[in-house]
């Protein structure tokens, strides 16, 4: 970690996030109020990084963007954003448009709240949200964009139906995994009985985003990300939030679902019944590996490297389900004082109370510095090295795995060495998904 | 006083008149050299989508260069590309050097407080944090939009910090809402090589002339080839062949160049481009204070293309036989491996987009392998390409439409819905639109295939010849998505939002 720089980071800026959620919306269509550059730079992020998916219904260099100029600086972008927006409605169909901010338009001062409240005004389905660079990163910009949601675009004051919740916490693209895992956790939470709206799956349609007001609970997968629309979503439309750690496998799924048909006011029997089904299937699965695991002497030492959401989950998955000990976990992103706590409790509790060494670290670079300090190595013959080891994180770990002479998958942000269209790694369905792909690389000489 | 010795390059649409917003023909584009054309007034669209800005480009260089550590100054998205473009260095280093390596771009990472208070301060400390823990032969500074509108200087920094680092400090303007004609990245890159790596060993000139950096010798059968990060190292490998049957020994230079060897530059006999809108800015420059010529003129894709690129080279060193029994036999060989290919080609409809030169000199190309020509996207237009569109008006039997657009995939969409051609080529990051219309789709480049010379026009028809064979994920994409386009839409004029400039289509 440098005071100075981020080498390499695993995320873009916050108009990127932002860029990315919209886009993920039913008929979500994104006016960048921005220089020409940015869209295309998104595009190129999601393309190294994404695990081959780039963009969506409306992304990539389709987003329609007002491409700002020197003069626009000097004489202030307004009125170009108000012929964009209005060009905008007779070229592109969309179910909702949302004007997203930049660096530039942000210095320069332009209002783009009146201009988007002018064409709410006429009827318009349209937020707008603030997603300046320079305010964070993608996982800010997702934030942005669903507290506009929230606040300028749901319906107020409905009545709540006690089924009904909404599900959020993991960032379109940004995890390249994000439909997979938003899909197991819907399905799951469908089965213990609730309503879902998860905004951004297949099976969402901006009508049900528009009745979201109506829920009596919401579910963000995460310690860290959409946490500051959560609270922004209580202060309006009075439903609370918990905040939960991406469940991945069979330990963190059953007390996930426990928690939270607690907080929904789901009947205890449904959810045990629905564990029970989903563990005998989960294990019955598990009951033919069992040979070669042992064989093949299967167990694993662990670097795990990931964001917010996925490196404590990963980590809890390894040590709780797999057996395997994952000795240092790498959160990369950069994090406020009170989210790294967070993180820290959640390995803190773990069942196998394993203790892996919790480092918040940006630069790739420097993780081989942290693990030869935790296993100094002396050259000595019986030194108990580390080793057979594994290291997940994102195609950036790869020299380290390298290094170690460790086999390697990734699983965060950047993925640029896998192909993910509905892949997930949570849930019960999920966890079986990550042992496939973690003994699958193990294997691959064989 | 020549445009190195300023600060920053000047934007293209000052010193080319580039322009990027008119709808035209073939006809007419390739009439417009000496009248009045839309060079002398570039259009405005009044609806615009997102496209790319100099700082992407510029970084494909940059992240190229081997033991250099590309340093953004801005907020934290600017460069974050480099995921993508980190594949080609991979890519890129695994073939040249024998060992796949990660690229290394790092960002100031401007937030708030440094809008507000400047970021120049925390620029040094970056400077001088990368000097000591990558230990890099250079550090390429290059600013974003940020520092350009707060009014950092970035130059006065490096100035200031170079002292007290060991590597050498590159600046490089990105400033993205400074112009709109994104080659302008190129120029930017090259400023920053020429006034940082190059300026320091210029000297008098001799009886003969100018001479090459301190230090060193002429070299009077060596050619810098300039390749492009669009360039795989198997097109890079072709060229060297053909120059080598001329006896010429070959300095490849930019990318993938370690920064150390970039003077070997200013020993060469000749500069030879391969793409003219890459290279004008160097080219120039090189010539002015080096005295090493400079070849600007064809790009070698396509069978004809390659052969004048040849020959102008050859014309040059006296070698014209040399060059004539080089194209002859080249030629006989391809155009008979050729012919198994040719009748799925034949009379097929083709649109293509691409940068300006690229793409003008693919369309000769498809109509060598029998395909018709329908349309040409150029990302953008200046004077060089002239020559080009002549060639292609006067090769075709019909006009057909050009749209010079930095993208703007709208105006493509709508095209091609009228035109229905069979097959599209397009830029990397800039097919999408006419994969999910259900045309066959083939990207204009991609590093690791070959595209240039001989070798990359048989192996282009080879591809292509495999997709129109079974094009069959394409057509199901077209029957199940749909574009984020009204219906009306499709019924309006293509170029409707082009205010100024006019449309002529």
């Amino acid at each position: 970690m440098s005071d100075n720089f981020i080498e390499r980071s695993r995320y873009t800026c916050a108009q990127g996030g932002a860029a990315a959620t919209v886009t993920a919306l039913p008929g979500g269509i994104p006016i960048l109020h921005s220089p020409s550059g940015c869209a295309g730079n998104f595009a190129w992020t999601q393309n190294g990084g994404a695990g081959l998916q780039v963009g969506g219904y409306c992304g990539t260099l389709t987003m329609p963007s007002s491409n700002v100029q020197e003069r626009d600086v000097v004489f202030g972008g307004d009125s170009r954003l108000r012929e964009q927006i209005e060009n905008t409605l007779k070229v592109m169909d969309g179910e909702i448009y949302g004007v997203l901010t930049s660096c530039v338009t942000e210095v320069i001062g332009d209002d783009i709240k009146s201009v988007v409240a002018e064409f709410k005004k006429k009827g318009v389905p349209i937020i707008g949200a603030e997603t300046a660079g320079f305010k964070g990163n993608s996982y800010k910009g997702y934030d942005l964009v669903l507290q506009s949601l929230f606040k300028d675009f749901l319906e107020r004051d409905l009545a709540k139906n006690k089924k009904r919740v909404n599900l959020w916490g993991i960032i379109p693209s940004y995890d390249p995994f994000w439909r997979g895992n938003l899909e197991e956790v819907r399905r799951l939470l469908e089965q213990i009985g609730l309503e879902v709206n998860s905004f951004f799956l297949a099976n969402d349609s901006i009508e049900t985003i528009r009745q979201a007001g109506s829920a009596s609970l919401n579910i963000v997968l995460s310690d860290v990300y959409g946490l500051g629309a959560a609270e922004l979503f209580e202060e309006i439309h009075t439903t609370p939030y918990v905040s939960l750690a991406l469940p991945i496998g069979a330990s963190a799924t059953e007390s996930f679902l426990r928690t939270v048909g607690k907080a929904a006011g789901v009947n205890s029997k449904r959810v045990d019944s629905v564990i029970n089904s989903e563990k005998k299937r989960y294990y019955r699965y598990l009951e033919p590996l069992t040979d070669c695991f042992t064989d093949l002497d299967l167990q694993r030492y662990a670097i795990v490297v990931g964001d917010a959401n996925n490196a404590t989950a990963v980590t809890r998955f390894l040590a709780d389900d797999l057996g395997w000990l994952p000795e240092i976990t790498v959160c990369t992103d950069s994090l406020q004082a009170p989210e790294q706590k967070r993180l820290q409790e959640q390995l803190k509790h773990l069942e196998s109370q394993y203790p892996s060494t919790l480092i918040f670290e940006s630069d790739g670079s420097r993780i081989i510095d942290h693990l030869k300090k935790k296993w100094p190595t002396n050259g000595s013959k019986y030194q108990n090295t580390f080793g057979p080891a594994f290291v997940i994180g994102s195609s950036l770990d790869r020299e380290l795995a390298i290094e170690i002479g460790a086999p390697h998958l990734s699983v965060s942000f950047p993925v640029a060495n896998r192909a993910i269209l509905d892949r997930g790694y949570t849930g019960f369905r999920g966890g079986l998904r990550l042992i496939e792909d973690l003994l699958g690389t193990v294997v691959a000489g064989r | 006083m020549s445009h190195i010795d300023q600060k920053t390059p000047p934007k293209r649409e000052s010193r080319l008149n580039a322009c990027i917003a008119h709808g035209g023909t073939i006809c007419e584009m390739a009439a417009g050299k000496g009248k009045k054309s839309c060079l002398q007034s570039d259009g405005e669209r009044s609806f615009t989508q997102g496209s790319i800005c100099l700082l992407l480009p510029a970084l494909g260089m940059l992240n190229s260069l081997p033991d250099n550590v590309v340093l953004m100054h801005s907020a934290i998205g600017c460069g974050s590309c480099s995921h993508s473009q980190n594949a080609n260095v991979r890519f890129g280093s695994g073939i040249r050097q024998g060992k796949a390596k990660d690229a290394i771009w790092i960002s100031t990472s401007m937030n708030e407080t440094d809008v507000i208070t400047g970021g120049e301060e925390k620029l040094e400390q970056a400077i001088i944090e990368a000097d000591r823990r990558y230990k890099p032969f250079s550090i390429t500074v290059v600013s974003g939009c940020v520092p350009g509108i707060i009014g950092d200087d970035i130059d006065g920094v490096v100035q200031r910090i170079q002292p007290e680092v060991n590597a050498r400090l590159l600046p490089v303007h990105c400033e993205g809402f400074k112009t709109k004609i994104w080659a302008t990245a190129y120029d930017a890159v090259y400023h920053g090589i020429g006034r940082t790596l190059l300026r320091g060993g210029e000297q008098p000139a001799d009886a003969d002339g100018l001479l090459p950096y301190q230090g060193l010798q002429r070299l009077k059968t060596t050619v810098n080839l300039m390749n492009v990060s669009s360039m795989g190292r198997v097109d890079e490998l072709e060229l060297e062949k053909l120059l080598n049957s001329l006896r010429l020994d070959v300095n490849i230079f930019p990318v993938f160049a370690h920064p150390e060897s970039m003077v070997k530059a200013t020993q060469a006999a000749l500069s030879i481009s391969t793409c003219p809108t890459h290279d004008d800015y160097f080219l120039t420059y090189l010539e002015e204070r080096f005295g090493v010529p400079a070849l600007i003129h064809h790009m070698p894709i396509g069978i004809e293309n390659t052969g004048l690129w040849l020959r102008d080279v050859a014309a040059r060193f006296g070698r014209e036989q040399d060059a004539e029994r080089t194209i002859e036999y080249e030629e006989t060989e391809l155009k008979a491996a050729l012919a198994e290919f040719r009748p799925l080609f034949e009379g097929k409809r083709v649109f293509i987009s691409a940068g300006e030169f690229r793409a003008l000199a693919t369309a000769r190309l498809m109509e060598e392998l029998g395909f018709q020509v329908v349309g040409i996207r150029s990302f953008h237009h200046d004077k060089f390409a002239e020559v080009e569109y002549e060639k292609l008006a006067k090769s075709s039997t019909e006009d057909y439409v050009v749209d010079i657009a930095d993208v703007q995939p709208f105006e493509e969409a709508n095209l091609l819905r009228r035109l229905k051609p069979d097959l599209f080529l397009g830029h990397a990051n800039g097919n999408g639109t006419a994969s999910k219309l259900g045309i066959p789709t083939h990207a204009i480049y991609h590093t690791g295939l070959a595209y240039i010379g001989y070798k990359g026009a048989y192996e282009i028809a080879r591809r292509l010849h495999r997709l129109l064979k079974n094009p069959t994920y394409n057509r199901k994409l077209g029957e199940n998505l749909r574009l984020p386009y009204k219906d009306e839409w499709y019924g309006a004029s293509p170029f409707t939002y082009i205010t100024k400039g006019g449309a002529t289509a």
